[in-house]
């Protein structure tokens, strides 16, 4: 039996919603549940100095992330919530990049050696490995803004 | 997708973040792990670089962390000098005080015996405590996890703002990481009242 393309296209952004959702609660949640860790991995990239903004940032960002991730797992406001979450992840892509660069720079290093506790909620990780899996997070946000095939005509 | 859908989802994507801000802060406020978001919690200690320094081989303590303790008149302590410090019974009479800097998981986990609990991030619940032992120490030693661990400096930097003299206090860099690799003892759970786990 060959597989329907058209059914393929209809459950992949639902199965996209979902895996962006449970992954946006999960590593929200790993945040919010240790902020004093957060805040000091959040200083580490230097990126936030001023102490009521860099408290912001460690305090609110986990439970937005949650927040998105629930929305997302319920279907509500599935395209704002997608487009958020493409932007919280481009931002935070780019700020692992900058500071693997700068890591890499100063220790003379491979960039793809460098191992690192991103702040990300995943632990220590290679950072290659970590900008891998941001890209594919980045996907699965932005297949979320392809159309829906339109439904087939009732026979 | 139309202008006009696209301004929807630009709008939705909005109100998303401000809602998850608004969730975000009623839960810092309401939860006990909360932070404090006027508090400057690193005023003890210089903005870090882009880049962390590498350790010095001796102290497992950066130069940039050295001078800024230098700065601060504040000692650091070698392993050597702790176990002294450790044995010496003067630290059974309160005149030398230990103060572990990490957390209250990291301290019920293992510290060392009889060390006093003293989390930077949550100051009022150990201050008391902590000030009242200090008082009647002539020497305080502070220690975390070692190594590039800041939470004894910030501690350390606390103390000197409740009035602690700094010719009292002085940082065990080796910390507790440098304690357990000698096989010295450890306390778990809380202070005194804990399982006491010989080397």
């Amino acid at each position: 039996m060959k597989p329907d393309p058209s059914a393929l296209r209809r459950w992949l952004p639902l199965l996209a919603r979902l895996a962006l959702g449970a992954m946006f609660v999960h590593l929200g949640v790993v945040k919010a549940l240790d902020p004093v860790g957060f805040l000091k991995l959040v200083r580490q990239f230097d990126l936030v100095t001023a102490p009521l903004l860099l408290n912001f940032t460690a305090a609110v960002l986990p439970w937005v992330e949650i927040f998105c991730g629930g929305l997302l797992l319920l279907g509500v406001r599935t395209g704002g919530t997608a487009l958020l979450a493409l932007v919280l992840l481009m931002g935070f892509t780019g700020a692992v990049a900058l500071r693997a660069w700068a890591l890499s720079r100063t220790g003379s290093l491979p960039f793809c050696a460098l191992r690192f506790d991103c702040g990300c909620g995943t632990g220590e990780v290679a950072v290659c490995a970590k900008l891998l899996q941001n890209a594919g997070l980045i996907v699965l946000a932005g297949s979320l803004f392809i159309p829906p095939p339109p439904a087939k005509p009732a026979a | 997708m139309s202008a006009s859908s696209a301004r929807a989802t630009l709008r939705d994507s909005v109100a998303v973040a401000l809602a998850g801000v608004a969730l975000g802060l009623i839960a810092n406020a309401v939860s006990p792990r909360g932070l404090a978001l006027r508090r400057d919690y690193f005023s003890a200690v210089a903005p870090v670089a882009a880049v962390t320094p590498a350790p010095t081989a001796s102290s497992g303590l950066s130069a940039a962390r050295r001078a800024r303790l230098g700065a601060q008149g504040i000692a650091l302590l070698s392993h050597e000098r702790a176990v002294g410090f450790f044995r010496d019974p003067l630290f059974t009479a309160g005149r030398i005080v230990f103060i572990d800097a990490r957390d209250e998981a990291h301290y019920a986990a293992g510290h060392i015996p009889g060390a006093r609990p003293f989390d930077h991030y949550r100051l009022d619940k150990y201050v008391a405590d902590i000030l009242g032992a200090c008082a009647a120490a002539d020497r305080i030693v502070v220690y975390c996890n070692g190594g590039e661990c800041e939470d004894s400096e910030l501690a350390a930097g606390d103390l000197l703002q409740f009035g602690v003299p700094a010719a009292k206090l002085f940082v065990y860099a080796g910390g507790i990481a440098e304690w357990r690799e000698k096989n010295l003892p450890l306390e778990t759970g809380p202070r005194g009242g804990g399982h006491r786990v010989a080397p």
